[in-house]
């Protein structure tokens, strides 16, 4: 099946700091790959760039064979999360979840039917004219994957989205994301620092590390290769038994 | 095209905030060294040595820092002393509209109402004449046009204290302080200990380049001494204006390179300001 | 005794506007009367009288104040933005500064020898650029505050959501903008409506805005007008802080 995001050899340096190494992989897709990473690994860099928000040194990215490293990132079509969840402040919750919509210049009535749609799949019919610091985290980060899945972007680039949730809202949110995922058929990158949340969340699993990036063949590879750190967690677990 | 927007943008920013003082500074050396101007008869240090050698200027200098120093301590002591008994009554109701209104108060104004507070005919000494405690309004003592400069100190603190009330009272609550009370309280220290040794230095920290910036205003404030001031000794602008609009054309060149010393002074302070402490100048490192 | 200081307080600040507002009506004020005599709305009359020219001068200093506010806020809101997205943001911060703390009238006396030679000194369009010259240094510093890693993230964020740059500044930076704008428009309106020394040295006393004739009845002795002068000077500013005391007051740029 032919990928539908090729990444290939992509470099990038500031200055006298090289944080990508020659960065090269493939998506498919409704592929969700779930990619380790700690901070300083290079891996807000590597989102930035296949979001048009920083420009790589080298190297190609093409989507559905289409080279697009001159692309803007508006006219890309790949959002990018960060772990807040940034609401416009000025904008009610399904303002927020309008925009990309009436950005795009849909007419009111196919966005007023959307946005019910979507605030339906969120659970948060009830608060659609609330403002953002009206809300509580988890459900920020709800209308802010709403107010980006209903512009369907052909990829979500998701950076540790549940960073700065509580362990009950993770786990909600992971449900929730997963559920809809399926639904919509999503293509994603999903970077997180956990462990268990890479294996729950992702088709496949890749990792980066001090700018290099490595996919793994399955997730038995990922727990077979020594460095993915699978082994120590799964022997701490065992020594209970 | 972004690429584009950007530069002209801090082209137009250094053009309008920079060139200007560049210019001016240029135009104040030349002059001072007898380069240009009506009286340029090449270059020359005479000027210079005239207003170094003076004590004229560095009264001048001396009296401008006096006036700084004096009107900063007393102010900050108010308004700390305001902000930290009367904290509760700050946030709401008629005080914390009360508070902003000497803010609509230009120093014009303040150095007027002033003189007619604190001159011999003020209305001061109007009410002392009244209670009967001065015969005559020439008994009343000289607190505007004198040596000190008590009218000049009194207009100043009326304009910054309230300044400092609304900057503390907001301090108070963005650092906290309210909690680090009662987390130094539950380690045993005392009401007045709490005060000086946690309230008193965070605000004062966290102040610490607004007071500075308050000290370089104050020593180039021109209209309070100007109205509320003597010639002998006067603060700095108003040495430097006076010096450059009497008759004798000779004093010009030395306004100028009064001019320039100042302007020295003042970027000296910024630039060691913007070494030591740069998180100053860029809100993200704060 | 807490109550009664703070009475003091709220007395001792309504004390000069009701002071002003009491002289304003005065016609003659001997010693030791405590209060002006012959209390009457006579000069306030004196407003509307064509040859007054008070009126005049209340319009051309807020003309004046409005016109540089404008401007300052509209080119500060950019220029401060591009300074945040510099690498040389702290150096180009330190420029903005120097001006700022500068008093104004010993740079206008520095300069006053280009404005001459430009032939703008003496009339109004000399004394908007003098303003200028410090009013926009003090609106990219109240502005630089906005453009924080906050603000950069939102507006990526709405460019990834598919606005262009020029949707992202209509539909997103403006609007989360709007209370800096305000306040920044507010400040340089205050730094232009007080100036004095500069205005009057680069105006050369034909450009009376209303803190030059302040000065002129003061040095003319007439205090009563000057006392009216002066609660003109106060009512603008006053009328800001009853509409929002936060446009005035600036704690997140000066600290």
């Amino acid at each position: 099946m032919e990928p539908l995001l090729h990444i290939d050899n992509i470099t990038k340096s500031f200055g006298s700091e090289t944080v990508l190494h020659n960065v090269s992989f493939m998506l498919q897709e409704h592929e969700v790959l779930s990619v380790l990473g700690k901070s300083g690994s290079g891996k807000t860099t590597l989102l930035k760039i296949l979001a048009g928000l920083e420009k790589e040194d080298d190297g190609t990215i093409s989507l559905s064979r289409k080279r697009m490293n001159d692309t803007p990132p508006n006219k890309r079509n790949i959002v990018y999360l960060y772990q807040e969840p940034l609401l416009f402040p000025h904008l009610n919750v399904s303002e927020n979840i309008a925009f990309g919509l009436k950005i795009r210049k849909q007419s009111p009535d196919v966005i007023k039917t959307k946005v019910e749609h979507m605030l339906a799949e969120i659970g948060l019919e009830e608060h659609a004219e609330k403002m953002p610091h009206q809300l509580s985290g988890g459900q920020r980060q709800r209308v802010s994957f709403a107010r980006a899945l209903i512009i369907e972007p052909k990829v979500l680039l998701l950076d540790e989205p549940f960073g700065a949730l509580d362990a009950e809202t993770r786990v909600q949110m992971q449900e929730l994301f997963k559920k809809l995922s399926k639904k919509m058929k999503l293509t994603s990158i999903f970077i997180t620092h956990d462990l268990k949340e890479a294996l729950t969340m992702g088709d496949h699993i890749g990792k980066i590390e001090l700018g290099h990036f490595k996919r793994y063949e399955s997730k038995q590879d990922f727990y077979d290769d020594v460095d993915s750190g699978a082994q120590q967690e799964a022997a701490f677990w065992k020594q209970f038994n | 095209m972004k690429f584009k927007s950007k530069h002209i943008s801090i082209t137009i920013f250094i053009l309008f905030a920079a060139v200007p003082v560049l210019l001016g500074f240029g135009y104040a050396l030349l002059y001072s060294f007898g380069l240009t101007g009506i009286l340029s008869e090449g270059f020359t240090t005479e000027y210079w040595e005239k207003t170094l050698l003076a004590t004229e200027f560095w009264k001048s200098l001396g009296f401008s820092l006096f006036i700084a120093a004096v009107v900063m301590t007393t102010s900050l002591f108010f308004s700390l002393w305001i902000v930290i008994s009367w904290t509760k009554n700050l946030y709401k109701g008629l005080l914390s509209y009360v508070t902003y209104l000497p803010l609509a108060f230009p120093a014009i104004v303040m150095a007027f109402f002033s003189f007619q507070l604190l001159s011999k005919s003020g209305f001061i000494s109007r009410v002392i004449f009244n209670l009967g405690w001065i015969d005559d309004l020439s008994q009343f003592p000289d607190w505007t046009n004198d040596a000190y400069g008590v009218a000049i100190i009194f207009s100043l603190c009326l304009l910054i204290t309230p300044f400092f009330i609304i900057l503390y009272s907001n301090l108070y609550q963005n650092e906290r302080i309210p909690e680090l009370k009662a987390l130094a309280q539950t380690l045993g220290a005392k009401k007045n200990q709490i005060t000086t040794r946690i309230i008193v230095p965070i605000l004062l920290k966290k102040s610490a380049f607004t007071i500075m910036l308050f000290l370089i205003f104050v020593m180039g404030t021109y209209e309070i001494p100007l109205l509320l001031g003597r010639q002998d000794p006067s603060m700095l602008s108003v040495f430097i204006i006076q010096k450059l609009q009497k008759f004798n054309l000779a004093d010009i060149p030395q306004a100028y390179a009064v001019s320039v010393i100042y302007i020295l002074l003042i970027a000296t302070l910024i630039a060691v300001v913007y070494k030591t402490r740069p998180a100053f100048f860029n809100p993200e490192k704060n | 005794m807490k109550k009664a200081l703070q009475i003091l307080f709220i007395l001792s600040i309504f004390f000069p506007i009701a002071f002003l507002l009491l002289l304003s009506l005065g016609r003659n004020w001997p010693y030791p009367e405590l209060l002006p005599q012959s209390l009457s709305l006579e000069n306030w009359e004196f407003l509307q009288k064509s040859d007054s020219k008070l009126l005049q001068t209340f319009f051309l200093s807020l003309g004046i104040s409005i016109l540089v506010a404008t401007v300052t806020t509209a080119l500060a809101f950019i220029t401060s933005k591009h300074i945040a997205l510099s690498k040389y943001r702290n150096k180009l911060m330190l420029l903005a500064y120097i001006p700022y703390v500068l008093s104004p009238v010993i740079l206008a006396a520095t300069l006053h020898f280009f404005f001459i030679y430009a032939g703008i000194s003496g009339n109004v369009s000399g004394v908007l650029l003098a303003q200028f010259f410090i009013a926009y240094p003090f609106g990219v510093i109240i502005l630089n505050n906005f453009w924080n890693h906050k603000t950069r993230a939102i507006e990526e964020l709405s460019k990834t959501l598919g606005s262009s740059s020029w949707q992202t500044f209509k539909n997103v930076l403006l609007p989360i903008s709007k209370n800096a704008l305000l306040l920044c428009f507010f400040q340089t309106f205050l730094v232009s409506w007080f100036e004095f020394g500069l205005t009057n040295l680069i105006g050369v006393g034909s450009v009376q805005t209303l803190t030059v004739r302040v000065f002129s009845f003061v040095n003319e002795a007439n205090i009563f007008y000057a006392a009216l002068a002066s609660c003109l000077l106060i009512l603008p500013p006053m009328i800001l802080i009853w509409i929002n005391k936060r446009y005035i007051f600036a704690t997140e740029t000066v600290i």
